[in-house]
């Protein structure tokens, strides 16, 4: 039945094309998932989230995004003196869009500053993960008080609209030369996204 | 055909909607007071402000400048905050080779118009993207401060 379940799932048509257009797959019931299943849904996004190209924007209230380099894997704080301010979008001093210039296109060059369709900006506070545990980051993501209000079926939702406007999601499974992605690609992220949804969200303790 | 507003003037130019602004204004428009430095956003001295905020050039895209207010270092100087910083930049002669020196008077310009009193934490983060081969950043600090004073 579990097995059933996850072949279904696996088989729903979740391409670049269908993401774009969708607005947003039906979830399995709550509960049609296992514990354990979830579990190891959610450390599959436990790798995602941890990985530079997510979490290096995903920094706290000091406002100063890392940097992974291509080609390395040191990670340290932005060059240039580099501080997104409290506006988390460098409103302050220097907007994180005057050199991340926004653009559907791809990331091409080696080494340029990166871009995707929306402006280049820091993730809300809330959203700290940069050095986080998975089991900390994992209580912040399935409380809505936390997470921009969403349950389950809208964070799926809001990995599906990111899509849809050239988001930062997708990007990090295509970031430009040299850099590193997390593992899986963004369609398998929003499947584990889904089982984990269905599984009750259940954090590592 | 795209129109562009440049320094208060509108023009026309016959590109590529994904044509870095930065080719547009040097090639086609001959405004090449603004400095091809790596083509890479990483030294700033393409900088240029759209909508008042500044920009590397070489890396916006001329469908992103459509129907926006674009001023160049040509243009600059007809602000009230750019008079006082050309002057300044004058009186302290901050310039050497100058190369990079388009890029960073409108860094500072765009520092200046949305903050009057920058401490020297502030300049660093600010003028942090745009780098001077020659290091003329100690009289680049001086003549916003100096700056800073004037427009006070």
């Amino acid at each position: 039945m579990k097995t059933g379940l996850i072949a279904f799932l696996l088989a729903l048509p979740i391409s670049s094309m269908a993401l774009a257009d969708s607005t947003g797959a039906p979830l399995p019931a709550a509960g049609s998932v296992s514990k354990a299943e979830g579990l190891k849904a959610w450390q599959r996004i436990e790798a995602v989230v941890t990985h530079p190209r997510c979490a290096n924007c995903h920094v706290g209230p000091d406002n100063i995004p890392m940097w992974t380099i291509a080609g390395e894997n040191k990670t340290r704080p932005h060059g240039m003196n580099i501080h997104a301010g409290d506006s988390r979008i460098g409103v302050e001093t220097l907007s994180c869009s005057s050199c991340h210039a926004s653009s559907a296109t791809p990331n091409v060059a080696a080494h340029m500053p990166p871009h995707v369709g929306l402006p280049w900006q820091l993730a809300p506070v809330a959203f700290e993960w940069f050095a986080k545990t998975g089991a900390q980051i994992c209580t912040q993501l399935r409380d809505p008080k936390r997470n921009g209000g969403r349950d389950a079926a809208g964070l799926v939702e809001h990995l599906h609209h990111d899509a849809k406007v050239d988001g930062f999601i997708p990007w990090a499974w295509a970031p430009g030369p040299g850099r590193s992605t997390p593992p899986g690609s963004f369609e398998t992220h929003v499947q584990d996204m889904t089982v984990w949804g269905a599984a009750g969200q259940p954090c590592p303790e | 055909m795209i129109t562009l507003n440049i320094n208060d003037q509108d023009m026309r130019v016959d590109v590529a909607p994904d044509t870095p602004l930065l080719w547009v204004l040097r090639d086609t428009l001959q405004l090449t007071g603004t400095k091809f430095g790596c083509g890479m956003s990483l030294c700033g001295a393409c900088t240029v402000h759209l909508n008042g905020q500044a920009v590397r050039a070489c890396v916006t895209p001329v469908s992103a400048a459509t129907g926006a207010r674009i001023v160049t270092i040509e243009g600059i100087g007809q602000t009230p905050t750019g008079k006082v910083v050309q002057d300044t930049w004058q009186r302290l002669d901050v310039v050497q080779c100058g190369y990079c020196q388009s890029g960073q008077i409108m860094s500072a310009v765009a520092l200046l118009q949305t903050n009057r009193a920058p401490s020297d934490t502030d300049i660093d983060r600010t003028m942090g993207g745009n780098v001077c081969r020659c290091a003329t950043y100690v009289r680049i600090r001086a003549a916003i401060h100096e700056a800073a004073k004037s427009l006070a």
